[in-house]
This record gives structure tokens, sequence and C-alpha cells, in this order.
């Protein structure tokens, strides 16, 4: 009965039902996250050990910290934000380079002439191709929107709120990213 | 199949903190006193932004500073040399401490930086430079010459009317046959004796009463000018109010 119940609601309205004190719906979160997260931690982490350890908390800190939650935004982009943070911080206590604290492209506006452009299948079977081979050698920067574009499905919206960086900037750095894994695979003798 | 027993584990270990009570949900107060203690120290910094560039004005206006670039590049070069640079940083470190703050609001972030900082740094100088026209640090400046400004007061001793070598701020007392004789802020009589490469860039008409700024080399109470410019500044308070509070009677 709840079952049926549950998987009726979208996360925005269970994520109601758990700030209202109904916690026995966090579950129904934790099933429909647990997955994309641990795919979305593959890519900052190596270590297994270590992906439990980080999704264990970043579920932990969804479950503290849901009254912060506004429903009227998208669930998937704050959960997104919380376990972005997580890695950022386990990456740092690995001295590992994680995001830059100055970034030109975050500090001048960007254009981006056609938003939609990079989303065509054309495109996306190019990507694929791309990030099969040379995604790890991405600076986090530019891997990050590729990974939640292209693997998490979310759009610049959501990845802007995310990364809390300019939509455009966004648009800008998935771009480039594009150029500098073709550049990388040219060198490499993959294309 | 690994996966599959990883995954249940990571589930079944979030629940059983859950259940165990060992972690709570957070109230929503906690979150509501957070975004108020953030706007908080956002308005406190920025409070502290607009006095420190109205009292860096003010410094630089009441010293005299303010006037030397008129002087021409010798003026330019006493004015870089003393500037106020620690307060200056200070000011920087406080606009960027700002803007760290703002970037947690969404509607900064969504934006380039550019923009904020621009903003931050705009609404600052406007707003220090208008504060610097109000009678608060002449009164402020008044009151820590009475020791009455128990904790601002030595910083508005020190730099309120500093004294400094090349550069000197007073009223003309008494015109003299090769210069005049002034009263600094700080109630000393200096004679100023022209020279020939004395500069006037807005004037040599000089009479007892007129503000002035005097660059030029002391020695004891004397100074040689290489430069002197008139102050016509009606609408900084300070410059009614300062000499009235100074603890020397009037001149004749």
């Amino acid at each position: 009965m709840r079952d049926e119940f549950s998987r009726q609601k979208v996360d925005e309205e269970l994520a109601l039902l758990i700030q209202s004190g109904k916690i026995e719906f966090f579950d129904i979160l934790l099933e429909r996250y647990e997955e994309k997260i641990r795919r979305y931690s593959r890519k900052f982490l190596s270590d297994s050990e270590d992906i439990n350890d980080v999704l264990q908390d970043i579920f932990i800190k969804a479950y503290k910290n849901i009254r912060s939650f506004d429903a009227k935004r998208k669930f998937s982009s704050w959960l997104y934000r919380l376990a972005h943070n997580e890695l950022i911080n386990a990456l740092k206590k690995k001295k590992k380079n994680p995001l830059p604290l100055f970034d030109l492209d975050v500090f001048f506006p960007q254009h981006l002439s056609d938003n939609n452009s990079l989303g065509e299948q054309t495109e996306r079977r190019e990507m694929a191709e791309l990030i099969g081979k040379c995604l790890d050698r991405l600076e986090l920067k530019y891997r990050e929107p590729v990974i939640l574009y292209y693997f998490e499905e979310l759009s610049y919206k959501d990845i802007a709120e995310v990364m809390r960086i300019p939509i455009s900037t966004v648009g800008i750095r998935i771009k480039r990213a594009k150029e500098i894994m073709r550049t990388i695979c040219k060198k490499l003798g993959y294309l | 199949m690994i996966n599959n027993q990883e995954q249940k584990s990571i589930k079944e270990r979030v629940l059983e903190e859950i259940k165990s009570g060992r972690i709570k949900i957070r109230p929503k107060f906690y979150f509501v006193l957070k975004t108020v203690l953030l706007a908080v120290g956002f308005f406190m910094a920025g409070a502290l932004v607009l006095f420190l560039i109205s009292f860096i004005s003010f410094h630089l206006r009441a010293s005299g500073i303010w006037y030397l670039p008129g002087f021409g590049p010798r003026g330019w070069g006493i004015y870089l040399r003393l500037m106020p640079w620690f307060l200056i940083l200070a000011g920087l470190i406080l606009i960027l401490i700002l803007e760290i703050l703002a970037k947690r609001f969404s509607f900064v972030w969504r934006r380039p930086i550019i923009y904020s900082l621009l903003a931050i740094i705009l609404i600052a100088l406007i707003g220090g430079f208008i504060i610097e026209r109000t009678p608060f640090h002449s009164g402020l400046f008044s009151q820590a010459r009475q020791g009455k400004l128990p904790f601002a007061g030595p910083v508005y001793r020190e730099f309120g009317m500093p004294r400094f070598h090349d550069v000197q701020r007073g009223v003309v007392e008494e015109v003299i046959e090769n210069g005049f004789k002034i009263r600094t802020f700080d109630d000393q009589l200096l004679t100023v004796v022209l020279a020939e490469e004395t500069q006037f860039p807005f004037g040599k008409e000089f009479e007892k009463g007129d503000n002035v700024v005097v660059m030029g080399e002391r020695e004891d109470d004397t100074v040689r000018a290489f430069g002197i410019r008139k102050i016509d500044d009606q609408f900084r308070d300070f410059e009614r109010r300062l000499r009235p509070a100074m603890p020397f009677p009037p001149a004749q």
C-alpha cells in the first residue's frame, strides 16, 4: 500500500512528507538515488571504500538537512549539490587537485551561441566516444559538468545549481571539455 | 553481486543510523538562523567597508594628502608615499570577504563574479564618499580629541590629523612679506616661506582665514613651500567643525 503510494510521488513530494515528520519515506529517496550518486561519485573517487564512506555521509547529510530543501526547486539538484560538496571535501582530504579557488570563466560574462546544439544525437554519440576514452584526463572543473550532463542527464540550469556557477559558464565548460578531450584523444591516437 | 551487497549495506547503514536516533532531522529554525546570521554578517561587513572607505577619505582630506596630485609629478610622488596603504589593504580584504559572503546567495552566484564585485565596489565607494561628507567622522574625531572615544580614539588621533614632513594643512593666520603663517588643525603655528619654484596651481592670492594645503620641506616651524593650494570646500563639515573644537583660542 505504502509502496504504491510512494511510487506515485515525485521526489519533491516525498521530501515534503519527510520534512513534515514522515521519515519512513526517506528509504524511497535512498533507493531512487543511491545508484545515481554512486555512479557520480565514481567519477571523482576510485577507491570503493572511500566511495561507500562518502555515499553514507551524503545520505546522512541529506536526511539531517532535509528541511533546508525548498520543495519549489528540484530535489535532484539539491542532492547532487550536497554530493558535490562532500566529494570535493573528500578530494581535499586526499590532497588531490579539486576545483580552483578562482576561475576566469566564472569571473567574466560568457556568451554561448546555441545552448542546445550539444544535445543533438550525433553530438552525443561523438561525446560518448570521447568520454569513454579521455574523460579521466580532464580537469575536474571540465569533467564534472560533462558527467552531470551526459551521464546524469541534468539540464544546464540544474548543473549550474549543483556547481553554483552561471548557466553560461556550464555551457562554455562543456564546449571546452569537448575540445580538450578531442585534442587529448588525437594525441593518444584514439581518433 | 558484490555491488548489490555494497548497495544494500549503504542503505541499511543509513537507515540504521536513522532508526537508532543517532541522527536527527535538523529543525527549520536552524536553517533560518543560519540565513539570518549570514545576512547579519554580510551587512556588518558592508557597514565596516563603508566606515573604512569614508574614514580613508576623511583622513586624506583632513591631512591634505588628497590635494597633492594637483601639484604635478612631485605631488603625485608624495601622494603615493603618504597614502594609508594598510587601511586600503584592509578595505580590499573586507570587499573580498563581502564578495565571498554574497556568493552564498543564489542571485549572486547565478551571474559572473565581475557584476557582484563591481556592484560592491561601486556601492562601497559612493556610500563611503557620501558618509565622508556628513558630520560623522569629524564628530567622532572631535570626541577623540576630548578623550570621549575610548576604543576608536587612538585610531582617530593617529589617522585623523597625522603630522607629515611634506604636507601641512591649516588656516592662514597672518600674511607676511615672503609668505604667511598658518595654524594647523593640530594647533601648530608654522611659517610658510615662498620661493621662486613654488607652484600655485589654483591661484596665489591668499588672505587671513584661508584654508590651505602646503607641500614643502619643513624645518622646525618653517616650511619652504614647493606648492600651495587654497581649499574651498564648504560642503565638508570638518572644515567648520574642527576649528572651534580645537583646544586653542581662535586667531586674532
